[in-house]
């Protein structure tokens, strides 16, 4: 029980913070939802661990249903990482174009 | 340059921190080719100094972007300049500047648009065994598996297109896998490509499986960036 409300109060510390950083304008509204429903999705699981438990064993998994919410949390999080990645490579490209852009202009100038 | 004085062509040099090599590499080429162009893609030592005192183009490069990155900028400037033929070549003095010759021959006959030079056609290399035998085949077969190139070299930089084959073409990977990149576009855009064989000089092993010289080279490095490549786009 404890540990639920511990988890309880770190996801709505995160959720207080997703909303103030979309209130200023700090992301996007897209990243806004993805993380809004992120955070809502692991609250709900946390509240329904014991229901989330019997869902697995139904299924026929053998662990119990906090394993299974560490397992998919880490598939998200590799989600994101390959997220990230692709979008590092896009700056990466665009700098690439400045750099590019940059030392052409400088060789017509002279 | 005396084969002709209609066709213009330009020779596209990327050079990272090269300056022990340049200035040979320059002497080298001048003889075969109208205009050297000299990219310095953001070395931290003498090469852009060299490269000028040779008395040929150079353009700079703020920031290391890596082979792919200062090819696409040589490119663009010899489209500029009006040229019909471009021709890359390492600056590292790996390839034999006479053959460029050769590259040039089959465009200028309108045998085809892109000649690429290859290490697996006869002549002898050198190539560590290593390279030739086991890091070169598996290269190959993965550019069949992802890009459907099945060209002898297709890690090759020893290249002659001609100006319709540049202009078809955009150099997006900034690092080494831009070589699998320009044949895989030539191919795509049903631009005739022919193969001739050069000779390679190895002073070195060149670039190992996990890191080489500046951004973007080493084996594994170009398998991820062709990977990457084909999810981005």
């Amino acid at each position: 029980m404890l540990q639920s409300i511990v988890a309880i109060i770190i996801i709505l510390f995160f959720l207080s913070k997703v909303i103030v950083k979309r209130r200023n304008n700090d992301i996007s509204r897209n990243e806004f939802l993805l993380w809004l429903i992120f955070w809502l999705t692991a609250g709900f699981a946390v509240i329904f661990l014991k229901r989330i438990d019997s869902l697995v064993s139904s299924l026929g998994f053998s662990g119990s249903g906090i394993d299974i919410l560490l397992y998919l949390g880490i598939a998200v999080v590799f989600y994101f990482i390959f997220r990230m990645r692709l979008r590092l490579e896009k700056i990466e490209q665009n700098i690439t174009k400045l750099v590019r852009e940059i030392s052409l202009l400088n060789k017509n100038k002279k | 340059m005396n084969h002709t004085k209609r066709k213009k062509i330009i020779c596209v040099i990327p050079a990272f921190n090269e300056e022990k090599n340049i200035s040979r590499t320059i002497n080298d080429v001048k003889k075969y080719v109208d205009q050297v162009v000299v990219v310095d893609d953001g070395s931290s030592d003498n090469t852009f100094k060299k490269a000028e005192a040779e008395q040929v183009t150079v353009i700079k490069h703020c920031l290391n972007r890596g082979q792919g990155a200062a090819l696409q900028t040589g490119n663009e400037y010899a489209l500029d300049q009006g040229a019909l033929v471009i021709i890359h070549f390492d600056a590292d003095g790996q390839f034999t500047a006479r053959e460029i010759k050769d590259l040039i021959k089959p465009i200028l006959e309108g045998k085809a648009e892109a000649v690429i030079g290859s290490r697996f056609l006869g002549k002898k290399s050198g190539m560590p065994w290593i390279k030739e035998w086991i890091i070169m085949p598996i290269g190959r077969l993965v550019n069949k598996i992802l890009l459907n190139v099945t060209l002898t070299d297709p890690q090759g930089g020893f290249r002659a297109l001609s100006r319709k084959a540049v202009s078809m073409i955009d150099i997006e990977n900034d690092g080494a896998a831009h070589c699998s990149e320009i044949l895989y576009k030539l191919t795509k855009q049903d631009i005739s490509v022919l193969e001739v064989p050069i000779t390679v000089k190895y002073d070195s092993f060149g670039q190992a499986i996990m890191g080489g010289k500046g951004r973007g080279t080493g084996g594994m490095r170009i398998v991820v960036d062709l990977i990457i490549a084909k999810l981005i786009r």
